[in-house]
């Protein structure tokens, strides 16, 4: 039990510094690019000195640091700030001309908490459809390293790898959902929706997938030890799902926590075409406008995803094999 | 059951293997397997060892074919899956490399537990882990209870040895391959587990076959010897015979071969005293620390060297030797400089190599260098190995005429044809690449070459063949060697002055006459009592031998470290670290027993 305490809080500690490192790198990289928020929120028709006093008032014009720290004071209260844009109801604030309506924008917990779990549903089914597209096809390819299956998936692979997301999506999206009529998508008005999104990101997810799993199993087999079960008596059916699976795992799994990242890229995509009220598409939006808050409240959220699924990754992993350690 | 005892245990009737190219492994083996006693097989590498003993538990794996004769066991077809199926239960295998013979993310009792279970259904789960820890106990693997649940890198690899030897035995096979199982070994642990084996076959009820390069460990434990040569059986007898009076060439050789410890050529002899030491090594020490998993911040210390002194002087071979894990690798680290020690100095040619300026010591190095034990992965694989020679040249800012002319010189010297220069290391062989890291090394002309265990991989063939490349070298460059090896009996034929080291430490140090026929340590008399001779040895292995395992570095108990498995230890041991004393002009050792009193 010390082993999980020390493990945790290490790296639990270790996480919360990366997270700060990220959200600063974050929130410097938006005050420096060009583009002023207050004018943005005012609108091109507000004079000079009307914009300079309400970035002044929004603090705008502080030492970046200090933004920062302020900011971080904040959030450790559970306040990620307000939406330049977005009003309340959900909608646009009219192109947000109207100076009185800045109370009335949505706060980005608010938002965030409309558009994570649908994200969440994305992400969870696009790891199921990759899980059945990769773990069938990958164990097969690794049991038969060098046969023809595992040539297949190698073509199967690359066919995948080499569909651009942005491509299959509209291509589903129009043959799928308007000419065939099989499967809603576009925007959300219940699960069906949230199919043909997460097939797109399945395709891109599943050849890294397919690939580790297969070598791993492949080289997993050729270990001694597995040759030697058979003489020892063990049935093969007890090798390859204590065994091999065991020892195929761990590769996997660290290929599973790199994905990670490459999947919050590929939703931000697949969302913004598929109009999936998730955070990608408010993060793509947040972006054109500019919504500073948003998207540092989405960097966050994504950090310490990250972290907290690579956290898990490692702890499994040692879990599996005792001769890791992280 | 007049019948059963008719039928022979295992029987292999004129079998032969070939390769996919129509070459045999074996060619016609004809073997009976006793139901009782053991069955050496002596042979050398490359024999169809190891084929022949895969075959014998019913194990011929692809690309290899059975393409004649067949293996019965108790007359039933053993190629037949299901007869397989139904008698491997009855046989247990051991094989040369027990540490990949388990899952490394299971513990080792688990999956002994899991083999028994497998192969004895019937067994209930709590009584197959009380009888695995039984056993491992009876292999004497200290704290049985404990090790159950530990992984196979906890253990050492004579303990894993043990292991897989409770894991063939946990079921009570009949019929027990053993092939080539104390290679990979130290040769104390080798001696344990020889003798482990001869404790065994009296305990159990099964047939034994001992497959060995070994001419002295198949003698001590054999009844019946059979020698196979390129595939094929080519002498039997009783093991004395064979070792005494053998008959055909190969076991002649093998015969040869076998280290003469105590007998032929007298040790070599130092050189006269007045010679000045090339290299002076004064107290050194490296400890390492290491992260403590069990705490947040803690560090475990991990003494490796404990303040090593000794002199190598001008034209002398020097051995160093002692088990895995004893600091031996750590110390020839510290010698080239690849790492600094903690404390203490090293001089070379009258010079503190830490005090030396960046410059000095990149000269130094010319003079200085060190051959490594795995020929495999101490040559970039994507560079011609006549640029991985020059290169070193090219360091150290040689022209390219000059050094595509030196690395030529260098090659025909350790016997490379010019041919060789642009080929890669991949399809050379082990002796050929160790050929190519000694040109690499001479092409600088080095004075004094540190050789870690580089002939450890080798067969014995090439083993010699270098020997007499190194002895040739010697003779013409005036080279000095530091050989560091677990290898007494190469120590034994090459090196003028030994120092055994034990945990970190110099035990002994003495020239090669006083190691081995006046030993003041008593870890020197185990080393020797273990040494796999034919000859009549000065010390009786169950006199001296040792028991379990060395302390761990991280954990050192007070006074002598050897205490613990020393037959002679006395009060004073567990209270006082002793100190090297000089018993006889050039011997000295740190013990208290051989120790005058005070």
């Amino acid at each position: 039990m010390a082993f999980l305490a020390t493990f945790l809080i290490r790296r639990l500690a270790q996480g919360l510094l990366i997270v700060l490192i990220v959200s600063f790198a974050i929130f410097t990289a938006l005050r420096l690019v060009p583009g002023d928020p207050a004018r943005l929120i005012l609108g091109p028709m507000a004079s000079d000195a009307v914009v300079e006093q309400t970035a002044r008032e929004m603090g705008l014009r502080d030492p970046i640091p200090v933004q920062y720290v302020h900011w971080l004071g904040q959030v450790l209260h559970g306040n990620l700030g307000t939406s330049f844009i977005k009003a309340k109801s959900g909608g646009e604030a009219a192109g947000g001309r109207d100076v009185s309506a800045l109370g009335d924008k949505a706060t980005v917990v608010e938002l965030l908490e409309q558009s994570v779990p649908m994200t969440l549903q994305l992400a969870a089914l696009a790891l199921v459809f990759a899980f059945m597209i990769s773990l069938p096809i990958g164990i097969l390819a690794g049991m038969n390293s060098g046969g023809w299956f595992d040539r297949f998936a190698v073509y199967l692979g690359s066919a995948f790898v080499s569909i651009p997301n942005f491509w299959l999506a509209i291509v589903l999206a129009l043959v799928v959902t308007a000419e065939l009529q099989w499967i809603p998508s576009i925007g959300y008005e219940g699960f069906a929706y949230t199919i043909l999104p997460a097939f797109v990101i399945a395709i891109e997810m599943s050849p890294i997938f397919m690939r580790s799993l297969a070598s791993s199993i492949a080289s997993a087999k050729q270990r001694n030890f597995v040759q030697l079960a058979d003489v020892r008596g063990l049935s093969k059916r007890r090798v390859f799902l204590r065994h091999i699976l065991r020892n195929a795992a761990v590769p996997v799994l660290n290929v599973f926590g790199v994905q990670i990242g490459a999947m919050l890229g590929g939703v931000l995509i697949v969302e913004y075409i598929f109009n999936y009220p998730g955070v990608g598409l408010l993060t793509v939006q947040a972006v054109l406008e500019r919504d500073f808050p948003v998207i540092q409240g989405v960097a966050l959220i994504s950090a310490c995803l990250f972290v907290v699924i690579n956290i898990l990754v490692d702890l499994i992993s040692t879990k599996i094999d005792p001769r890791l350690d992280f | 059951m007049a019948t059963l005892a008719s039928v022979p245990l295992l029987r292999l009737e004129n079998l032969s293997i070939t390769r996919p190219d129509g070459s045999f492994v074996l060619a016609g083996v004809d073997l009976t397997v006793p139901a009782d006693g053991v069955l050496g097989i002596l042979g050398e590498s490359g024999a169809g060892k190891t084929t022949l003993a895969k075959a014998m538990a019913g194990w011929v794996s692809d690309p290899l074919r059975v393409t004649g004769g067949g293996i019965r066991f108790r007359g039933e077809d053993l190629l037949s899956r299901d007869v397989q199926k139904k008698v491997r239960p009855r046989i247990g295998f051991i094989g040369a490399d027990p540490g990949n013979a388990f899952d490394p993310t299971l513990p080792v009792g688990v999956q002994i537990a899991e083999k028994l279970l497998a192969v004895a259904p019937d067994t209930a789960a709590a009584e197959a882990k009380k009888r695995v820890i039984a056993l491992l106990d009876a292999v004497r693997i200290p704290s049985a209870a404990r090790r159950f649940a530990e992984f196979p890198g906890q253990y050492s690899g004579g303990m894993l040895q043990r292991a897989v030897i409770v894991d063939a035995l946990i079921n009570e096979p009949d019929l027990l391959i053993c092939d080539n199982i104390i290679q990979p070994l130290d040769v104390t642990v080798a001696a344990q587990i020889v003798r482990l084996l001869k404790e065994l076959r009296v305990r159990t009820n099964a047939g034994i076959v001992f497959i060995t390069t070994s001419v002295p460990s198949v003698a001590e434990i054999a009844d019946e010897v059979a020698v196979l040569a390129a595939g094929r059986i080519v002498e039997r007898g009783l093991p004395m015979a064979i070792a005494r009076t053998p008959q055909h060439a190969v076991t002649q050789e093998l015969v040869a071969r076998t280290p003469r410890i105590w007998t032929g050529e007298p040790a070599p002899e130092p050189s006269s005293a007045e010679v000045t030491p090339i290299l002076q090594v004064s107290d050194i020490t490296k400890t390492y620390s290491v992260k403590d998993r069990a705490r947040f911040f803690g560090k475990q210390h991990v003494q490796a060297v404990r303040g090593v002194s000794f002199d190598v002087y001008q034209g002398d071979n020097f051995g160093l030797v002692g088990e895995s894990g004893c600091g031996k690798s750590t110390l020839s680290r510290l010698l080239s400089w690849v790492e600094e020690p903690d404390s203490g100095a090293i001089l070379f040619e009258g010079k503190n190599i830490a005090e030396m300026t960046g410059r000095e010591r990149f000269g130094m190095r010319r003079g200085f260098q060190l051959l490594l034990q795995d020929p495999y992965n101490c040559l970039p694989p994507h560079l011609p190995v006549g640029r991985t020679i020059g290169m070193a040249l090219s360091i150290h800012g040689v022209g390219r005429k000059e050094t595509a002319e030196r690395v030529r010189a260098a090659m025909a010297e350790v016997g490379l044809s010019p041919d060789d220069l642009h080929r890669l290391p991949v399809g050379m062989s082990a002796g050929q690449r160790q050929r190519v890291n000694i040109a690499r090394a001479l092409v600088l002309e080095p004075k004094l070459l540190i050789l870690d265990e580089t002939l450890s991989a080798l067969d014995p063939v090439e083993q010699g063949r270098l020997l007499n490349l190194f002895e040739r070298l010697q003779a013409k460059h005036g080279l000095t060697y530091l050989f560091i090896s677990h290898d007494l009996a190469m120590v034994r034929r090459v090196c003028t002055r030994i120092a055994v080291m034990y945990l970190g430490k110099m035990v002994e140090i003495a020239d090669t006459g006083g190691v081995f026929y006046d030993p003041g340590h008593p870890y020197t008399k185990a080393l020797l009592s273990a040494v796999p001779t034919l000859d009549e040895r000065p010390y009786r292995t169950e006199d001296v031998l040792l028991d379990g395992e060395p302390p761990s570095p991280i954990d050192l108990p007070p006074g002598c470290s050897f205490t613990a498995r020393c037959p002679e230890a006395m009060t004073t041991c567990r209270i006082k670290e002793p100190a090297l004393w000089s018993r006889q002009p050039g011997r000295l050792a740190a013990c208290h027993v051989t120790a005058p009193a005070p």
